[in-house]
């Protein structure tokens, strides 16, 4: 938004407090009925999507400075866009669109962002991942088994927590595609950070720079689709890097296209032990994955004070998330039984790690962790399931820590676990 | 103005460091609120969204935290303002010299007595939270017309209380049984049987003898005036209809499974005086879970998620006098019984349903009316609004209030203050199935603009000026010392009553008065200046 | 200050007029005693004010002089609580049963505004012929005030149709203990009452003025604190048709699950349960057809009535009917569908008729009541406790839902002999010692009268009880006004 739109927007906040719960017609059960983990953690109204919205407003209005009080409660929150699908339901501001613009205001002024995130922006800067491990390494997760090439036109984009910390996810990923025959390549130690940490701290000149970085080396590397097994990375490519830059390539998430390989015969899968399994939407696969649609209409003035778009301009409520595919895969391996929490797609409670909340603020991170773990172990199910390796992180430090009997498993695990090895296509050419 | 440290560590030890809170951030976060703006401007203030900056906000967990803070609060001559979910300009301190209790780590719901058809709840229980856990037992709360994201609590004890469902539910301050109420001066009163030495219960609010139900509220709360209630016992209804929710497809295009036992009416009544005709019949009947009429603005609005959606519902739009009804039942034979009634006084009335003919409601509609989310709507047009007037008394005096406030609206809607609904914007709901009314109504405005802000302003004066010379009742938003010393003296002088009151349970004034009285000699400085 | 006989006469007949005011010994000792067992002072005089101006004249010289007053609405004879006995013999009787003008009646807003004289007997002839009807006690007794009996929360028939505490009472005009003339709720204005009702106001809405509810602190407060000289009272639509229901069991338990299911789906008006003399005693008149009709009966009765009114009255009945019968069919087992036990018309005429005898009384010509509210889950403990304490003696019992079925008035009527100084003498020596029981239970005597207010208040809350004693400061700061009743100080001052 311009910052005449920010300047008015955030005058308008009605401090209804929607922005703290899910749509109100998707409570069913008063435990489960809250969206923001912020306000569930620390409880002081600023720390909600209205709370900061009216925070902006204070320090537009030059009632506060920026600060690093200001800065605090800017960055205790995953920036997980609960807020702004509960207050877009019937209204039109933007909380999380204002609470990005607020990091990118608190960076600016040298006040953000938080210690140790600018300790992983400089580490990306450094090594191409928030880890600060070798550039060198990033390709050792990748098992001699798993077959590649060169010359696919599609690539594997793996990501920095999955290449260094969630290695699991990486290698069930490239064996799904290769025995699904898909002909892959990886950017091996050309690949660098997505830019997700950088942005969510707020740091958007940083952010430009390994766009540009990225967006060149798509183009070199000829590859016509990208196949992303992170969320953040995903959401990246998908609905951020296309507001600073044309994407030269298509993105895809790897729960769609493993869902497409499924509707394509290519997986076949074995029978197996019965599993209760829950999905859990990440934030950056769910709603935060909703493209920004480019609307070309005008602002009518119907009446005074009343004026509305002409066509209806598109409202990014989350509708436009990857849900279905994930669920459709799940439902298709043999033996495994779906059961759905109470916050789910577009109002899913978030894991708690993102938006630099995991390195800023560990205990809430895993106290939201612990929270939707709890969530979880309601359903009956006995394994929780989601599609980004920053959710599986914190999710399992969540299970060690309520010393819950859930297991995690990526989708790629799920299916990997399920596929018949003597059955499926070896079509690798 | 700032936290003394030695008041900041007599808080920190009650509640803990980490639920409280003195920076400028923080309180200046809270100081905000929806309306602000315009009670400012209608006390000759600049129209600013703030009101002034409370020096901390403590966040208690439980009554026994409360109570240290009011004495705190007593010993070192600070005042306290109590929020639950906080919306309105009634959460906001009125002086700087003020602590904000923010309720919201007081989130129980304490118990759901289904025999005694009574639910008992903390502060920051919100009423979608309680309905959800009432469903399943075949009961329903009453919730206002704010949102079912609002705190039950507030409604009962310290607010307002008409509710979309309001004709099968009735008004918050008559569903109010035992309270738990924490006085300025930090004693602890539980109303009825819950003061009982053996046994206490939440099924009566009321004796021995007199009911101190009456102090504590009426027809509207002391909006924190009188101290901080920590619990309250509030009757249950029976869910009109299955209890199976099923919600399906993406925000904010949600779906739902209607109920096969449930239907909405809408009618176009053409003018007043058959309108009136027609509610009243239907509401002797006792027929209807939701009763109200609307403007064709507000009918519009109820039916769309988007102002463009609002403003394309042109059938409901050309209505004159629309009544929005919906009716549900339990039974077949129950269900079938109020269509034949419905079906039989629209005939009698020479009315039509549009509904389900002319306009067909979006299957979320049903659920909204359940689950009370339509005052929401309201929203949808111009991104604020408030209501004017909100007299309670008959359908009559309702409609006469309607019908001479839109030349006083004109005048503002003319001068582009106020968004143009033709001035009759009007929701009026019936109560306890039709035994009483209330009119208030909508006014749209925009909030960013610091003259439509005035507008407002001057024109609820004007509303509150023509409520009190016309004698159509004591509208909404009196209370304050200048608008109780105003109206008092043609009402009963019942300011002077409302002051002994204030000056009987908190003759230091502890309680931030500023939306309720100040006692006579309170040396506390109030509203900016020593009283 | 003590004041001479001759002097109350002069200053009370200046306002009331020679005729309208009494010291003669028969008609003072008319308000010494009542049906309860208690004896009150006589009183110094008896004043009959005709307007809300004299009762303000009246409390005016009252807290000049410091005299006590006791206002009472219903006429003598046939009280039974105790409440209206004098305390104290300087205390004048402020008796308001001449104002009796039945002001005025709306049909269209359900609601009729009376002064406080006018009686069961005089109201519902006038309401039927409006197609309307009260909310009202079990058959009040003939001369019975419908404002006090509102004001003192007496139960109605009708729970559902009892949306608070207050109903079916609305606004009110009254007199404080100050002398200050106060009409509350939206009679409150702005305007007069005529203004009001010009704008199309008829003063249905209880709640207010603004920020409190001088109603409800009025109501219960036994003339402590207001003299209510005209009020509104919320009328129903009368039905059309009405089908009577009765259902008996030897399972209290059995019946309170009944009479819950029949509250929580709104598919009564009239309910309420009474054990076997109860429903003798509302239905026969003289002892020894109560006494075989109460040998024929089951323990325990549950009453009931659907209604219907307006375009389809015998559909609404039917689908009731219907609904109330699958719902008990649900509860089968150990109760009994009586359809036609009694006559239909006989109880409805009971159910909306003032009785010219004290039906309570009925078996054995006395009674001492014992009343409280309490939930439901309570109420086997308490009837258990009942058959403890009561040991050999007959006793009424009645469950009275109320308040939207949230609570239930819970009352034994102890049976006694009025001629039999002994039996007289063992229930009153009794009485305290029952009370405490009920009380140590958790019995919550939320209108306690006479010798049992100080042990309710002694196990009541400390913080209430001193603000009820700001409250009384407030309203009444010369204590005029029923001095020493409820948990106030004896005596004025002045």
């Amino acid at each position: 938004m311009t910052s005449e739109e920010y300047a008015r927007m955030v005058k308008r906040c009605l401090r209804c407090s929607i922005c703290k719960w899910i749509p109100q017609v998707q409570i069913k059960n008063a435990k489960h009925a809250t969206i923001c983990p912020s306000m569930d953690y620390y409880n002081f109204h600023a720390y909600s999507g209205g709370g900061k919205l009216i925070l902006a407003n204070s320090i537009e209005t030059g009632r506060i400075p920026l600060s690093e009080t200001v800065r605090d409660i800017v960055y205790k929150c995953t920036a997980c866009g609960g807020c702004s699908v509960s207050c877009k339901h019937l209204n039109t501001l933007e909380p999380l669109e204002v609470i990005q613009l607020l990091r990118e205001k608190l960076v600016a002024s040298g006040v953000g962002p938080m210690p140790r995130q600018q300790e992983y922006i400089d580490a990306i800067k450094r090594t191409g991942n928030p880890y600060d491990e070798p550039a060198s390494q990033r390709m050792n997760w990748l098992p001699d088994d798993v077959k590649t090439h060169d010359d696919a036109d599609i690539a594997y984009f793996v990501g920095c927590t999955s290449s260094y910390r969630r290695k699991e996810i990486a290698i069930a990923t490239a064996r799904v595609l290769n025995a699904a025959g898909t002909r892959f390549k990886l950017f091996g130690s050309n690949e660098s950070c997505c830019g997700s940490p950088v942005l969510r701290a707020g740091d958007v000149e940083s952010f430009k720079e390994l766009v540009g970085r990225n967006i060149d080396m798509f183009t070199a590397s000829g590859v016509k689709k990208i196949i992303a097994s992170c969320a953040g990375c995903y959401d990246m490519f998908k609905v951020e890097y296309p507001r600073f830059e044309k994407m030269p390539v298509d993105i895809v998430s790897a729960s769609e296209y493993f869902n497409e390989l499924i509707d394509g015969g290519k997986l076949v899968f074995k029978d197996q032990e019965p599993i209760t399994v829950t999905y859990h939407d990440p934030c950056h696969l769910g709603r935060g994955a909703e493209p920004y649609i480019d609307w070309d209409g005008d602002v009518v003035q119907m009446l005074p004070m009343v004026s509305l778009n002409v066509p209806e301009k598109p409202k990014r409520c989350g509708a436009g998330g990857v849900y279905e595919a994930p669920r459709r895969v799940i439902t298709r391996l043999p033996g495994v039984q779906l059961v759905e929490m109470d916050r789910i797609k577009e109002y899913s409670y978030c894991c708690g790690a993102g938006g630099g909340v995991k390195s800023a603020f560990p205990d809430f991170a895993l106290h939201t962790g612990q929270t939707r773990i709890t969530e979880a172990e309601s359903t009956g199910a006995t394994c929780i399931v989601s599609a980004c390796p920053f959710c599986s992180s914190n999710l399992q430090d969540a299970i060690t820590e309520s010393k819950s009997q859930l297991q995690y498993k990526d989708i790629a695990e799920l299916i990997y676990d399920s596929i018949d090895p003597s059955m499926s296509g070896q079509n690798n050419e | 103005m700032a936290l003394e440290k030695d008041v900041f560590a007599e808080l920190v030890a009650i509640v803990g460091q980490a639920n409280i809170d003195d920076s400028d951030a923080m309180t200046d976060v809270y100081a905000y609120n929806w309306c602000m703006e315009v009670v400012n401007k209608m006390e000759g203030k600049e129209p600013l969204p703030y009101s002034p900056r409370p020096l901390a906000v403590v966040l208690p967990a439980s009554t026994e935290e409360v109570v240290g803070i009011v004495k705190t609060c007593n010993q070192h001559g600070l005042t306290f303002k109590a929020q639950s979910t906080g919306l309105g300009p009634w959460n906001n301190p009125s002086t700087e010299n003020c602590i904000i209790v923010d309720l919201r780590r007081m989130n129980k719901i304490i118990a759901i007595d289904e025999e005694s058809m009574l639910a008992v709840v903390e502060p920051y229980v919100s009423g979608a939270q309680l309905q959800v856990e009432l469903m399943s037992r075949g009961l329903n709360c009453h919730m206002p017309g704010a949102g079912p994201q609002v705190s039950p609590l507030a409604s009962a004890t310290s607010m307002s209380g008409p509710g979309f469902t309001s004709p099968s539910t009735g008004h918050s301050a008559r569903n109010v049984l035992g309270v738990e109420w924490v006085l300025p001066d930090g004693q602890v009163l539980k109303l009825g049987a819950a003061g009982l030495e053996h046994e206490p219960d939440w099924y009566s609010g009321d004796g021995p003898g007199p009911s101190l139900r009456g102090i504590m509220r009426g027809l509207h709360g002391a909006k924190s005036g009188l101290g901080i209630f920590t619990k309250v016992g509030i009757k249950l209804f029976p869910f009109p209809c299955d209890v199976n929710w099923n919600v399906t497809g993406l925000s904010p295009d949600y779906q739902f499974e209607k109920p096969d036992l449930m239907k909405w009416y809408i009618v176009d009544c053409k003018t007043y005086k058959r309108a009136k005709a027609f509610v009243q019949r239907v509401e002797e009947h006792e027929v209807a879970f939701m009763c109200s009429v609307l403007s064709n603005f507000g009918l519009s609005a109820i039916f769309a998620n988007s102002i463009e959606k609002l403003l394309g519902n042109t059938v409901l739009a050309m209505t004159k006098v629309p009544v929005v009804i919906l009716i549900a039942g339990r039974t077949k034979r129950e269900f079938e019984y109020k269509v034949k009634v419905m079906t039989s006084i629209l005939d009698e009335h020479g009315l039509e349903n549009m509904a389900g003919t002319k306009f067909e409601p979006p299957s979320i509609s049903y659920a909204e009316a359940l689950r009370s989310n339509l005052g929401l709507h309201g929203f949808i047009a111009t991104g604020a609004f408030q209501s004017s007037h909100g007299i309670m008394d008959t359908l009559g005096v309702c409609f006469k209030a309607t019908k001479q406030n839109i030349p006083v609206k004109m005048k503002y809607i003319n001068s582009e203050q106020i968004a143009n609904d033709f001035g009759e914007a009007v929701w009026s709901t019936s109560f306890e199935h039709g035994h009483m009314f209330h009119a208030e109504m909508l006014t749209l405005y925009d909030q960013t603009n610091p003259d439509s802000v005035t507008g407002v302003a001057d024109y609820f004066n004007d509303c509150n000026q023509m409520d009190l010379l016309q004698h159509l009742g004591i509208p909404f938003f009196i209370d304050g010392d200048e608008r109780h010393d105003w109206y008092g003296p043609s009402c009963s002088n019942y300011n002077a009553w409302l002051r002994q009151i204030k000056e009987a349970l908190d003759p230091a004034c502890t309680a931030d008065a500023g939306f309720y009285i100040s006692p006579r000699n309170s040396k506390k400085q109030v509203k900016d200046k020593e009283v | 200050m003590k004041i001479s006989t001759k002097d109350y006469r002069t200053l009370f007949s200046r306002i009331c007029g020679t005729k309208r005011v009494s010291e003669d010994p028969a008609t003072l000792k008319q308000y010494t005693t009542d049906e309860s067992l208690f004896e009150g002072y006589a009183p110094a005089m008896i004043a009959w004010p005709k307007t809300t101006s004299s009762v303000q004249q009246i409390v005016f010289i009252a807290r000049e002089k410091g005299i006590s007053l006791l206002p009472v609405s219903s006429s003598p004879g046939n009280r039974v609580h105790g409440d209206s006995l004098p305390r104290s013999r300087d205390c004048v009787i402020i008796d308001l049963s001449k104002m009796h003008r039945i002001d005025r009646i709306d049909q269209e807003n359900r609601v009729v505004a009376i002064e406080p004289g006018v009686t069961f007997e005089d109201l519902i002839p006038v309401l039927r012929k409006h197609g309307m009807r009260l909310n009202m006690p079990v058959m009040p007794r003939i001369g019975k005030s419908v404002i006090a009996s509102a004001l003192e929360r007496e139960p109605v028939a009708m729970p559902l149709y009892q949306w608070d505490s207050t109903d079916p009472l609305l606004c009110a005009e009254l007199v404080f203990g100050t002398g200050d003339v106060f009409r509350t709720g939206s009679a409150a204005g702005p305007g007069t009452i005529k203004e009001q009702r010009k704008a199309g106001q008829a003063q249905v809405n209880p709640m207010g003025p603004t920020q409190f509810n001088p109603i409800q602190v009025i109501q219960g407060a036994q003339g402590t604190l207001g003299i209510v000289t005209w009020a509104t009272i919320k009328c129903e639509v009368m039905p059309s048709v009405q089908h009577v229901h009765h259902v008996s069991s030897d399972s209290i338990i059995e019946l309170l699950a009944a009479q819950h299911a029949l509250l929580k789906y709104r598919l009564c008006d009239e309910v309420f349960i009474m054990n076997r003399l109860g429903i003798a005693s509302l239905l026969g008149t003289e002892n020894a057809s109560i006494e075989a009709l109460a040998r024929e009966l089951d323990p325990w009765h549950l009453i009931f009535v659907t209604a219907g009114h307006g375009v389809l009255p015998d559909d609404r009945v039917a689908y009731l009917d219907a609904d109330a019968k699958d719902i008990l069919a649900q509860r089968g087992h150990r109760i009994t569908m009586n359809e036609g036990t009694f006559d239909d018309r006989v109880l409805l005429a009971k159910l909306s008729s003032p009785s010219r005898d004290q039906w309570r009384s009925r078996p054995r010509g006395g009674h001492e009541s014992i009343f409280f509210l309490a939930s439901a889950s309570q109420i086997p403990k308490f009837v258990n406790l009942s058959e403890n304490l009561f040991t050999g003696r007959e006793v009424i019992v009645y469950l009275q839902p109320g308040n939207l079925g949230t609570s239930i008035h819970c009352e034994f009527d102890v049976m006694y002999d009025p001629g039999s100084p002994q039996d007289v003498g063992t229930v009153k020596s009794s009485l305290s010692s029952w009370h405490d029981a009920f009380i140590d239970a958790g019995a919550f005597f939320s209108r306690p009268y006479g010798n049992i207010t100080k042990a309710v208040f002694q196990h009541y809350s400390v913080a209430n009880i001193s603000t009820l004693k700001k409250v009384k400061t407030i309203f009444d700061p010369g204590n005029i006004l029923n001095p020493g009743a409820l948990c106030f100080e004896d005596g004025t001052s002045g």
